[in-house]
């Protein structure tokens, strides 16, 4: 079944770093979809729930070396 | 303080005291090179300054390169690897702090400008006071369910949309609408989430709680709005993706030119295209959230930017730039009484929607007596509505779209409106009826011919009364050079007497629906960019052509907040000044971002060439120019 989940990074340095994470995380098994937005640091993922779960989400945000926080 | 609280103290503030750390150690290694001859250990800890403080640095351009988006970390890291490589430790040490000190002040600064949304979520009240089996509850404000009635005490926060149906008081709705002064609420009235009850207590059936409120729907849009990039934001980063590596490039052939690590390395560091990228969302965000706390949306970057560049308004006139509640000021019967007049119009006009109709009815019905439809009486009229008129259905009836209607009623042609319907059914108009026209037109008001049979048997003077903002709101977008246009269906003359009281420089009459669009068509050709104005539903066509569509009102009607490129939320039209000096401010203030960063760049980049900027005085500079367009774009959450 696909889900949506949401996280908030305030440290995004530059909309590179928002590009970063949004690779990582489209790389994540059962990501569907996802963007990243650098201005307003809101992180959307779509993915399969059978397959991932956004605790895996949030640890891939703080190995790229920032803090996500609940939406 | 035990160890948790430390551990939780250092991961709040771990970007603070790594830089802090790296900056003493920096000061440390670079006082101990100066004042003595220990070079060994003002090396070693200038490389435990640059180890300290590029630590996060390089695991972030790590996963850059891994995840193929080179970024500015990636050239700090190759500049101060460089650097070590080849001596240059003190360099190493202050572009790594360096870079460290400005990121951590960026963030701060780019961290507020991303909560500016905070303010408008903290409008919703946690908890609502429901009225449930006789019981007051408290309850959470999302458990609130649709139909139940919630109480909310003087003083509180209304934590649902909904009706009143019982109680008085005054409401703040400056959080939905912007509108500043408190609106009178009573029976019927309609209450929005996150405004606040002043005086007395209100009883409001909800119409929407939790997620499903105005408010809820604005804050989404914002945050909606804040992500569609403009035009500049997109080319800018297309650009940066191509810059980064071609900086690379650079650097490395200007070692196989030159021989010269440190001018290679310095240009590594000169050319992060940090202020560029950050400069466009940093105002652009600023000013959307700006904009949505003073009830103005604004759909998206790209919207604002277009509206940057307007340089004529539209108004459409009714219900825009008069409060869009006609009345009938004058009946006058060319041999018969004036109020049969009046009666006869409204028979025919009973089942047309147009706002005139709904005038002379509601006027007809005002009428103490039953005067032509032939059979009612005071008393019958006493019995159906309290002393006032009802009036009877005609037998039929024909809408000609911008004319007037054709009706027929106790076999009699009714023919109500204008010269020109009159002109296609060859009805002549005698020179009293045309006197009184042309008198009462002078004066702004629309004029309604009544035929019977196709007789001129009377007219009907009506007038929908300017808004008193609109000659200051027409003045202040005339000041900074804008022109103005109104736009009606009215005749020549009630638009010129109009458009003369609102001080409007051009006016268009006699306009179908379908000319308006054609109309703001022609001045997009002649080179124009448009703004109209309008209520957001019957201006739709208008709304859309428009390079912007300013919706007026459009608190409780979504579909305004869907049609139109802006929406006030509130029906103030003094908020239109606002918003366009609004956008032409956003505008200047991406090109002044733009154009710092570039000059930075150029400037940075010539005195590399020259020899007067070393790394890390490239770096300070480099740090210095994004931390200015931050807290020049961050000017436009004040403006």
């Amino acid at each position: 079944m696909s889900d949506t989940t949401q996280f908030r990074v305030l440290d995004f340095d530059c909309p590179t770093c928002a590009s970063t994470v949004e690779r990582a995380l489209s790389n994540v098994d059962g990501v569907q979809h996802v963007e990243v937005h650098y201005a307003t640091g809101r992180v959307e993922i779509e993915y399969d729930d059978s397959v991932a779960t956004p605790d895996a989400f949030a640890e891939t945000i703080e190995n790229q070396g920032y803090t996500p926080q609940p939406a | 303080m035990n160890k948790q609280s430390i551990t939780q103290y250092y991961r709040k503030h771990r970007k603070a005291i790594v830089t802090a750390t790296s900056g003493l150690l920096y000061g440390g290694g670079w006082s101990l090179g100066y004042l003595t001859s220990f070079d060994t250990a003002s090396a070693a800890i200038l490389v435990l300054a640059t180890i300290v403080g590029g630590y996060d640095i390089a695991k972030t351009a790590y996963h850059e390169v891994t995840n193929r988006t080179l970024g500015i970390k990636t050239l700090v890291t190759l500049a101060a690897i460089g650097a070590i490589v080849i001596g240059e430790y003190w360099e190493a040490a202050a572009v790594v702090f360096l870079f460290s000190l400005g990121s951590y002040l960026e963030g701060r600064t780019m961290r507020k400008t991303r909560t500016a949304l905070q303010e408008l979520l903290e409008m919703t009240p946690d908890t609502a006071t429901v009225r449930r089996d006789g019981e007051l509850q408290e309850v959470p404000a999302r458990e609130v369910e649709e139909g139940e009635v919630v109480i909310v005490k003087p003083g509180g926060k209304i934590p649902v949309d909904g009706i009143v149906v019982d109680g008085e008081s005054a409401v703040n709705q400056a959080p939905v609408t912007g509108e500043s002064a408190p609106i009178h609420k009573a029976d019927g009235d309609e209450v929005y989430a996150g405004t606040v009850n002043q005086e007395g207590a209100l009883d409001i059936r909800t119409t929407g709680a939790g997620s499903d409120t105005m408010l809820e729907r604005i804050i989404c849009r914002v945050e909606e709005a804040q992500e569609a990039q403009s035009p500049t934001e997109s080319l800018i980063d297309r650009f940066a993706k191509y810059y980064t590596p071609a900086v690379i490039v650079l650097a490395i052939g200007a070692y196989a030119v030159t021989q010269n690590a440190i001018l290679s390395l310095t240009l590594l560091v000169i050319g992060c295209p940090g202020a560029l990228v950050i400069g466009p969302p940093v105002s652009i965000v600023s000013a959307i959230g700006n904009a949505a706390r003073s009830g103005v949306l604004m759909k998206g970057g790209e919207h604002l930017e277009r509206a940057g560049k307007i340089d004529l308004v539209a108004f459409d006139k009714t219900g825009t730039l008069t409060k869009g509640e006609t009345t009938v000021t004058d009946v006058e019967g060319f041999g018969v009484a004036d109020d049969e007049v009046l009666s006869l119009a409204a028979t025919a006009e009973k089942k047309s929607e147009h706002h005139l109709a709904d005038a002379i009815v509601d006027a007809a019905r005002e009428q103490p007596t039953a005067a032509t439809d032939g059979g009612a009486t005071i008393a019958q009229a006493d019995d159906m509505d309290a002393g006032r008129q009802s009036t009877p259905d005609p037998d039929d009836f024909d809408v000609v779209a911008g004319k007037g209607v054709i009706a027929h009623a106790d076999g009699q042609e009714v023919v109500v409106g204008n010269r020109a319907l009159l002109d296609d059914r060859d009805i002549d108009v005698p020179s009293r009826v045309a006197d009184y026209v042309r008198e009462r037109e002078e004066r702004g008001e629309t004029v309604v011919h009544v035929v019977r049979d196709g007789d001129i048997i009377g007219a009907i003077a009506l007038r929908d009364e300017l808004r008193e903002a609109a000659p200051g709101v027409v003045a202040a977008l005339q000041d900074p050079g804008i022109e103005t246009v109104m736009l009606t269906g009215d005749n020549e003359r009630t638009a010129a007497a109009v458009a003369e009281e609102v001080g409007i420089d051009e006016y268009r009459a006699e306009l179908l629906p379908e000319d308006k669009q054609s109309v703001i068509e022609a001045y997009q050709a002649d080179g124009h960019v448009v703004a109209m104005v309008g209520d957001g539903i019957n201006d739709a066509p208008s709304l859309a052509t428009a390079d912007v569509g300013i919706a007026m009102g459009a608190a409780g009607t979504d579909t305004a907040i869907e049609t139109a490129d802006m929406a006030l939320m509130a029906d103030d039209l003094e908020r239109i000044p606002y918003a366009v000096k609004l956008s032409k401010a956003t505008r200047w203030n991406v090109l002044e971002n733009v154009g710092l960063a570039v000059l930075t760049v150029t400037v940075l980049l010539a005195g590399v060439l020259t020899s007067y900027v070393t790394l890390a005085s490239g770096m300070l500079v480099h740090e210095a120019s994004v931390l200015l367009v931050i807290l020049n774009g961050m000017r436009l959450l004040r403006y």
